[in-house]
């Protein structure tokens, strides 16, 4: 675990594996990995996501919680460069009640924190569909540059939407104490999701999973 | 006009240079090229040792991922009139959901740099992803060292849509990552591309 002001990043395992069955479906996930075709997600996908991931030497899939331990989301870099020290990075708000809020802001400066305080990265990378607007507040208030668009990039909806691409230098990351404490992030009070059933219990932990 | 098969069939004919099946010819020159400058250029100012046991396994994973793949790509070799191989040019990461692909390209053998070679190649794979594949955008990616593409890809109507800033590192300078795109509406066909790039008359050099 590592500790942060609003939430704290984990291991992606237990709870966090059934919660990505219902993320993974969610628009957030759609928006945060608009790479890819829209599709049903089924529970061997998502399976196979986590162990792909696990596997991955250029990236890793790690789960952030509030402070009281509910499960957020979790936060994603791949593509890690070596030579050039990059990486992609992602968050996805799979809990929904969390978005734009400070905590899904503290997922990405931790993210952030771990690529160039752990990871000694030079550069990060981030995407975000053209009117996705909650991103953009996010990525500037962690002092990502937007530095280009790429046009009608993605099919959308019916129609052909631009992608927007924001980069963040090793050397304009002040630190993550300095901008927290700039930011002042503000917990956002909600209450925790309800404990699931034991995992062995499989009917139980899909009911809560629906809510 | 007769080509045996050992001189590559021409699936695409230009001025300059002809697209023809990526054949042993070009795979017996791979070795050559990607431990060549062409690869420092492609590669965006990367220089690896490829061993030929090393770009055989290449080759026979990409082979196997193309098999099941959902974006597949396309391999061209490129060859002057004369068929002496030149160079490949790749349409790949196909998104039939998007109609996107990037396009990837070298010419191997820098005494051809230059020559409009390159430019006659990427006339004729524009027009093959519009007019065969029937895809809408076309996007590639370059550092902003490499002059000579960033001219090519203005003199052929691409626009520069992003630039990630000292995101790779050629001969120890940080250079930015430049991202090109181009839209079919945007696209005037290779006919008046080549009046207007003036090939024509350059080919016509060449042959005298």
């Amino acid at each position: 675990m590592i500790e942060g002001k609003l939430v704290d990043l984990v291991p992606f395992e237990d709870d966090y594996a059934t919660y990505l069955e219902s993320w993974m479906n969610e628009e957030a996930w759609f928006r945060a990995h608009l790479w890819e075709r829209r599709e049903p997600h089924t529970e061997d996908m998502v399976k196979k996501f986590i162990e792909k991931m696990e596997k991955n030497e250029r990236g890793a899939l790690i789960g952030f919680q509030a402070k009281n331990g509910d499960p957020i989301g979790c936060v994603i870099f791949d593509h890690e460069w070596s030579r050039v020290r990059k990486a992609d990075v992602t968050v996805v708000v799979g809990d929904t009640r969390y978005e734009g809020t400070d905590e899904a802001l503290d997922g990405l400066l931790m993210l952030l924190r771990y690529c160039f305080e752990t990871r000694s990265l030079h550069r990060v990378d981030a995407v975000a569909l053209t009117f996705d607007e909650v991103k953009f507040d996010m990525y500037e208030r962690a002092g990502f540059a937007h530095e280009g668009t790429l046009r009608q990039h993605i099919r959308y909806d019916g129609d052909y939407v631009d992608i927007e691409m924001f980069g963040l230098l090793e050397d304009e990351w002040p630190g993550y104490e300095t901008i927290t404490e700039k930011l002042g992030l503000q917990p956002s009070g909600l209450e925790p999701k309800p404990k699931l059933e034991k995992k062995d219990d499989k009917d139980g932990a899909k009911d809560n999973d629906k809510k | 006009m007769a080509h045996s098969t050992d001189s590559g069939h021409p699936l695409l004919e230009g001025l300059l240079v002809d697209l023809t099946p990526f054949d042993k010819r070009f795979v017996e020159l791979e070795h050559k090229w990607e431990n060549g400058p062409a690869a420092f250029w492609g590669d965006m100012g990367d220089r690896q040792f490829f061993t030929r046991d090393h770009l055989r396994s290449r080759r026979e994973r990409n082979a196997a991922e193309r098999e099941n793949d959902s974006s597949p790509a396309v391999t061209f070799g490129i060859q002057t009139k004369d068929s002496t191989p030149i160079g490949l040019f790749v349409v790949a990461y196909i998104q039939p959901a998007f109609r996107t692909a990037i396009l990837g390209a070298y010419i191997g053998e820098p005494e051809y740099w230059g020559g409009g070679y390159g430019t006659d190649a990427l006339l004729l794979v524009v027009d093959y992803a519009f007019d065969w594949l029937d895809l809408r955008r076309l996007w590639l990616v370059t550092m902003s060292l490499n002059a000579r593409v960033l001219r090519q890809m203005d003199k052929v109507g691409f626009t520069m849509e992003n630039r990630q800033r000292n995101a790779t590192l050629a001969d120890g300078t940080w250079y930015d990552i430049v991202m090109y795109g181009l839209l079919r509406d945007e696209w005037p066909g290779r006919a008046a591309m080549l009046e207007r790039l003036n090939l024509w008359p350059r080919a016509q050099a060449t042959k005298g």
